[in-house]
């Protein structure tokens, strides 16, 4: 990957990609995140992603984008530790296949900057009639959140794990403050990121040249005020929290989240990986071994780690009658993976999976560009698919457990079809 | 024009194998590629319920194609998963209405995992005890779609639309029906239809057809077999969908609702009749269209509101599902547009729009290992291949669409499904 520092807080992340069809440019904001403007950050991905200034109204946008050969646009946010990360991202065809002879680069690399910098505004702000459309649309998702019965145990037990720290803002804001996101305040919040937010853009397969002219054109006389991303935060170790909510539902889940105690650096990201896989991710794993297939406790049974937060998270479908089962199960299974054997056969099949799905990275462009930010985000060097590889190689039994003996239980989530004695 | 033809070719190119023991064999070398992708597929899903086995009648409850998918990644030997962490690669199968699929993706030991693959699905292994243990595993997997409401959605639309068809029945069938399963079923089964000349096996990324041919050759499908002989039967069904409303509550925020259409079934032009579906849906309630851009501003549906097909022997429908809360105005605001398309006729840039859109994600399934596999393997289990779905697509007019708007969703032929919050009684 070649990495230019086009401005302050401006970077330039383009890839060769000859063997794939498509092409995608990326441009993503960070910045941190804000309890008070959380739900507004929540709608801006939702009114940017409806039109610009280019194409104001939505319609034309999808035509426009089918015209591109049904070129891909998505707007979205997602967290990255106390940090907020608006990603505007346009995947396409390349102009080989291109049947009128187009020039695709240029036009997906207008779309991408046409959208994060040239929104539709009205009078120096964000349309009010959009707006209502897409705060009602937020309001829709919130109140939905319990249809994804999984997804809804995961968030319920995050909430408790962060409380009011700014890891735990809500990516998607908060029911009850939407109706009071004003085109005024949408505009501040937005303006706000284009200032402040650390910029970037990453081009795989695509122009480097057009990108480059295109991103330094979008940027032209723009004020920037830039701010570096805020460090890792994770949660202190606490007495377990053990919460049980009933639903009407069929299959119970059960979330725990542990904490570190502390953030991980990039030089353990190689041990994480294979504990992770080792512990709950993978099919080779313990938890999916002995709790799913041997024990019969759970139907998925899964651990990942995010360093950025030092949280672990195991998340499960439980039978309800066996959830208390389950818990026990899943912690001692860590347990004695700290203190008890762990065999060289077992470690060796979670090193042959890690480094096959590390072989992969870079035959997807979502892998190429999921792989370089990731890096990016975390800080301090960037590594190759490669580097990390040959890191992986070289983890140890003793490293591994060092991984997993930091983690201590914070909160047991359990959403259950009947009121069970669990807690 | 010829260039981009000549591009597309080469996008699409995939070499084609026929071995004496009947399997098809189709790689897709693409060089550049770390990985590959394998997918081996038979001709057998949750459809398949009834046949006849070397003139003996067999019936099947609901569920056995998913629950012998779950069987064979058991043997005398071990199970598979232990196999694979061998090689390092990652494994998994999927069971449809009409197939049932094994793959893996690996980077390394690529030869060791076409062995693992080939063997597990060639030397079916079942005891009363292993098929009881399976059971358990299954139930809870039924368990968790019980909670989902599109999946319980797709099946009460499907509960309404047919009447025999076995396309009513959940792929994974119930925690009654998969108790009735015995090892002699799931025999019968692997005797019917994973016979070499039922299946296929498509290979993509970084891998030679002479790699995938030589595993081919250690398991033995190098040479001829007899196969079993084999008769499906399809019980009647009439063009008439069996109910035309139902409606039921489950713990959801917000009402969904489900409007779907019996179509006559595809027959010997399914590809192009595949596609015609798809254009439809997109025509009437896609991004681009003057409906969902209604129902969108006026907050009737959520983003996820659209249109799917379902199309397999015996059966097609298409169905339009999303969430609202106000269910019987999405109905009608549906059922009178369909009807204005059917009156003015389709309207022509939007028309082509979807034409290139299609084009488009045609290429991107081509893209990646797992993509071409897959796209290789769904071509072929329709008797198509990667090109000539471009052809179809390219060569479809409005004309003709217009024209099948005439026999296509029609009122008569459709059926409502709302599932309603548990907290509105």
């Amino acid at each position: 990957m070649k990495r230019e520092n086009l401005a302050p807080g401006v970077f330039l992340n383009t890839l060769d990609a000859q063997k794939f069809n498509r092409c995608r440019i990326t441009i993503r904001f960070q910045y941190p995140a804000c309890r008070e403007t959380a739900t507004a950050s929540a709608v801006l991905p939702l009114v940017l992603e409806r039109c610009c200034a280019d194409y104001p109204d939505m319609t034309l946008l999808s035509r426009r984008l089918a015209k591109l050969y049904g070129a891909d646009l998505s707007v979205d946010n997602s967290t990255n530790g106390a940090n907020r990360v608006l990603t505007v991202s346009v995947t396409g065809i390349k102009d080989e296949f291109a049947l009128e002879g187009e020039d695709l680069t240029a036009e997906y690399a207008d779309l991408v900057f046409g959208v994060a910098f040239r929104p539709y505004l009205v009078n120096g702000r964000f349309d009010e009639e959009a707006l209502a459309i897409e705060r009602g649309k937020l309001r829709q998702q919130l109140q939905a959140e319990v249809n994804d019965k999984r997804l809804y145990c995961v968030r319920q037990a995050r909430r408790r794990f962060f409380g009011d720290s700014l890891a735990g803002v809500e990516r998607d804001g908060y029911l009850e403050e939407v109706d009071g996101v004003t085109s005024q305040l949408l505009t501040q919040v937005y303006e706000e990121m284009l200032c402040r937010a650390s910029i970037e853009v990453t081009a795989i397969g695509a122009k480097d040249e057009t990108v480059r002219r295109l991103l330094l054109a979008a940027l032209e006389g723009r004020k920037r005020d830039w701010q570096a991303p805020l460090p890792g935060l994770f949660m202190p170790r606490r007495q377990p929290d053990h919460q049980v909510e009933t639903m009407d539902m069929v299959q119970a889940k059960l979330c725990l989240l542990f904490t570190a105690g502390r953030c991980t650096g990039a030089q353990e990201i190689a041990a994480s990986r294979l504990a992770m896989a080792l512990y709950g991710g993978s099919v080779t794993s313990r938890l999916f071994l002995n709790v799913r297939e041997k024990q019969s406790l759970c139907y998925y049974c899964s651990s990942s780690y995010t360093s950025v937060t030092g949280c672990m998270m195991v998340d499960s479908g439980v039978e309800p009658a066996n959830a208390r089962k389950a818990e026990a199960a899943i912690l001692k299974e860590l347990a004695q993976l700290c203190d008890g054997p762990i065999t060289d056969e077992e470690m060796e099949d979670c090193r042959r999976g890690l480094l096959s799905s590390l072989e992969s990275v870079e035959d997807s462009l979502s892998g190429l560009e999921g792989w370089y930010f990731a890096e990016i985000a975390r800080g301090g060097p960037v590594s190759t698919p490669a580097q990390a590889r040959a890191a992986l190689e070289q983890v140890t039994q003793e490293q591994v457990r060092q991984v997993l003996r930091q983690f201590t239980l914070s909160v047991s989530y359990l959403l259950t079809p009947e009121v069970n004695d669990h807690a | 024009m010829r260039e981009i033809n000549e591009t597309l070719s080469r996008a699409a190119a995939c070499e084609k194998t026929v071995l004496p023991s009947g399997l098809t064999v189709l790689v897709r070398p693409m060089p550049g590629y770390g990985s590959v992708h394998a997918e081996y597929a038979t001709r057998f899903g949750s459809i398949d319920r009834d046949f006849v086995l070397d003139g003996k009648p067999v019936h099947l409850p609901a569920g056995v194609a998913h629950f012998l998918e779950h069987k064979m990644f058991e043997s005398e030997d071990g199970d598979a998963f232990s196999k694979y962490a061998k090689t390092g690669a990652n494994a998994n199968a999927f069971t449809s209405f009409d197939q049932t699929c094994y793959v893996f993706t690996a980077t390394r030991q690529v030869d060791e995992s076409l062995d693992i693959l080939l063997s597990m699905v060639g030397q079916p292994y079942f005891t009363e005890a292993t098929i009881q243990k399976e059971q358990g595993i299954i139930g809870q997997e039924i368990r968790m779609y019980d909670d989902n409401p599109d999946w319980r959605m797709l099946f009460a639309l499907c509960g309404c639309l047919y009447e025999n068809h076995p396309i009513r029945s959940d792929i994974a069938g119930t925690v009654e029906s998969i108790a009735e399963i015995t090892p002699e079923m799931l025999y019968a089964c692997t005797d019917a239809f994973y016979d070499p000349a039922n299946m296929v096996l498509a290979v993509a990324g970084g891998v030679t057809t002479r790699q995938v041919l030589d595993a081919c050759a250690r398991a033995g499908l190098d040479k001829p077999r007899t196969p079993h002989k084999v008769q499906r039967i399809q019980k009647p069904e009439g063009p008439l969908p069996a109910k035309t409303r139902d409606q039921f509550r489950m713990s959801v925020s917000k009402p969904c609702i489900g409007v779907g259409y019996k179509e006559a079934p595809l027959g010997e032009n399914r590809v192009r009749g595949e596609i015609l579906c798809d254009l439809l849906g997109e025509l009437v309630c896609g991004g681009m269209t003057p409906l969902y851009r209604r129902l969108y501003d006026e907050g009737l549906v959520n983003p996820g509101f659209g249109a799917e097909y379902l199309s397999v022997e015996g059966c097609c429908c298409i169905l339009f599902t999303g969430e609202s809360d106000e269910p019987e105005k999405v109905r009608t605001l549906l059922l009178e547009e369909i009807e204005r398309i059917r009156r003015e006729g389709v309207d022509e840039e939007l028309f082509t729009l979807c034409k290139n859109q299609m084009y488009g994600e045609m290429l991107e399934a081509l893209e990646s290992p797992t993509g071409a596999a897959g796209a290789l393997v769904s071509n072929y289990l329709r008797s198509s291949t990667l090109e000539e779905g471009v052809q179809l697509l390219a060569a479809l007019t409005k004309q003709e669409v217009d024209a099948a708007l005439q026999t296509m969703l029609l009122p008569e032929h459709s059926a409502t499904v709302t599932i309603l919050p548990q907290e509105a009684e």
